[in-house]
């Protein structure tokens, strides 16, 4: 028996790998563990006020926090049946597009090019190719400059609270911003071309089921109550209300995160999922970056959600710049949040953060306490599909050596963009 | 706007991994902070402070690290450092020493890390009781440091 085992996408040591055993030619076991610290933190917002909740919850993730905070709000609102106004929601939307684009160049230029272009980490790439690494860089300071405009400041915004926002953005600061956007679109060429360059990658061809957000304006973020999943050319809705027919929970044992699996299959949630069920979200210049990067929807290849971040990336640009010009036209009110006036009720949530579905559900009291709270996160909700694909590489993988196997493993993990324990960021001396 | 930036990084939900905002927390109320020095609580991305860091002559980060050293020992390592992981660890998240090394490619400020030893880090608002008690001490030594390396820079300009 040989095993390869690949455990560098832990931070918390023995939680998160991939474990493949090969007896011969066969493949004995492909087995994919992930800590999911969500679950553990939902036991420390349990019997706080519903105003309290989110800023905990916002914690789970440093890229994701703004996705998180939100949802959590969302979520909070409608166990009390409060409805935002119009521009909050447009706010809300700018939010989470400031989040996906920073999210997306970070993980586009410093997390999966250096394995493209063979180089150890986002620092030895930039010592070849510094101009990749800068644009990155710019890319994701634009979307932190929005996040930072609209929540109140770069990480974990202190700004959106249940019924809206304690202050909105100055026609000044959305002018600035407008000009940051102007500016930063001037970027989406080179990341086609950039993206447009590298190598193909086309090691794991699979058959996959995929399930997204389906908004009522088709193009949001945050907006909508409905996941539609894509399998094998049919569509299927699960209101939010009825997550848990989505997510199947199951135990794994050799994982720290439970197996979600809709009518038996495992589904993957992320870019790739978004445009699959969003067609329409193609704008006909995203159509025609799409033909540059060969990528033909749907996919049967989970490295495909590269190209679909990359898209995605451009297209934000655009339409946080649509939004922020829409709020200038319209006039920006200095407006308070709307009252919020708890009452005993369980409200669900699902939006789209940048690495796909999340979900969260809670149940309130009549003095408006937390009773119980269910976060379930993109990165749970991929970890079967995941582990699928990895056999599937194993399967078409001519050549099994253990080089091979662990860059093609650690490349297609990456394209996932997990979130794994990343509420721990410490740093180690080995 | 002021010559030097303190982050102190950390996520206060995972025990002494947040370590680094405790103690920007706690430098925030000292008045014993130098007046050209401004200090972020943050979270767990440095990246993300970039557009704060912008005309700058120094950044001091302060972080965690696990390594074998008593709890609360504070040590000051530049983005060289030998012997930290500086290999791409996480999938979508690079290290403080990562993210300095990408930073210092952009803006013109000298970098410092000052690393703290820390106990343990799992689930839980608090820190652990041996780097609680040395919180005064940390917090002494991250001034000393911060007075030390700002009147230099502030004799250099």
């Amino acid at each position: 028996m040989k095993a390869i085992v690949i455990e560098p996408l832990a931070r918390v040591e023995g939680h998160g790998g991939i474990t493949v055993e090969l007896e011969g030619d066969s493949i004995a076991a492909v087995r994919f563990d992930v800590f999911e610290g969500a679950r553990l933190l939902e036991s420390l917002v349990r019997g706080k006020r519903y105003d309290e909740v989110a800023p905990v919850l916002s914690r789970i993730c440093s890229i994701c926090s703004a996705a998180h905070c939100l949802t959590s709000l969302k979520a909070t609102e409608k166990a009390f049946e409060v409805t935002v106004s119009p521009q909050t929601e447009r706010l809300r939307d700018l939010l989470f597009l400031g989040e996906n684009i920073e999210s997306h160049a970070l993980h586009l230029f410093l997390l999966a090019l250096p394995d493209y272009l063979n180089a150890p980490s986002a620092t030895a790439l930039a010592a070849d190719r510094p101009e990749l690494v800068q644009l990155g860089l710019r890319l994701k300071r634009l979307g932190n400059l929005i996040q930072e405009t609209i929540g109140g400041r770069a990480i974990h915004p202190v700004n959106a609270v249940p019924g809206g926002f304690g202050k909105a953005p100055s026609t000044e600061q959305l002018t600035g911003l407008r000009t940051a956007l102007l500016e930063g679109a001037k970027g989406s060429s080179a990341v086609v071309d950039i993206m447009a360059s590298l190598p193909e990658t086309d090691f794991c061809r699979a058959n996959t089921v995929y399930a997204a957000l389906n908004s009522p304006n088709q193009d949001s973020y945050y907006a909508g109550d409905k996941v539609v999943v894509f399998a094998d050319g049919e569509r299927t809705a699960v209101p939010a209300a009825d997550y848990r027919t989505l997510t199947n929970e199951e135990p794994a044992p050799h994982s720290h995160a439970k197996h979600s699996s809709f009518r038996g299959k495992p589904f993957m949630v992320g870019s790739l999922a978004r445009l699959t069920v969003n067609m329409r979200w193609l704008t006909a210049k995203l159509a025609i970056a799409a033909e540059r990067l060969r990528l033909h929807l749907p996919s049967d290849s989970p490295m495909d959600n590269n190209k679909a971040q990359a898209l995605e990336l451009i297209g934000d640009l655009e339409r946080a710049l649509a939004v922020v010009e829409q709020l200038l036209d319209d006039g920006i009110e200095d407006e308070r949040p709307v009252p919020v006036q708890p009452r005993a009720g369980t409200g669900t949530a699902i939006t789209e953060a940048p690495r796909g579905l999340l979900i969260h559900s809670y149940t309130y009291d009549a003095e408006g306490t937390l009773v119980s709270a269910d976060v379930i996160t993109p990165t749970a909700l991929n970890a079967a599909s995941m582990e699928t694909h990895f056999r599937r590489l194993v399967e078409q993988c001519p050549e099994r050596t253990d080089g091979v196997l662990a860059q093609r493993l650690e490349m297609l993990a990456r394209a996932y963009d997990p979130c794994i324990s990343c509420s721990v960021h410490l740093m180690r001396k080995r | 706007m002021k010559p030097i930036l303190v982050v102190g990084l950390g996520n206060p939900l995972m025990g002494d991994d947040g370590v680094g905002c405790a103690v920007a927390e706690c430098l925030v109320r000292d008045p014993r902070l130098p007046e050209w020095a401004d200090v972020i609580a943050g979270g767990s991305d440095l990246l993300r402070y970039a557009g704060l860091m912008e005309g700058r002559r120094l950044v001091v980060v302060l972080d965690a690290i696990q390594d074998e050293a008593a709890p609360g020992t504070v040590a000051t390592l530049d983005e060289n450092a030998a012997g930290l992981e500086m290999r791409q660890e996480h999938a979508h998240h690079i290290s403080a020493l990562q993210a300095m090394r990408l930073l210092s490619m952009t803006i013109p400020a000298d970098f410092l890390l000052l690393a703290i030893s820390i106990a343990s880090a799992g689930i839980g608002t608090d820190l652990s009781s041996r780097v609680r008690d040395r919180l005064p001490a940390i917090v002494e030594k991250v001034l000393g440091e911060i007075e030390y390396l700002g009147a230099g820079k502030l004799q250099c300009s």
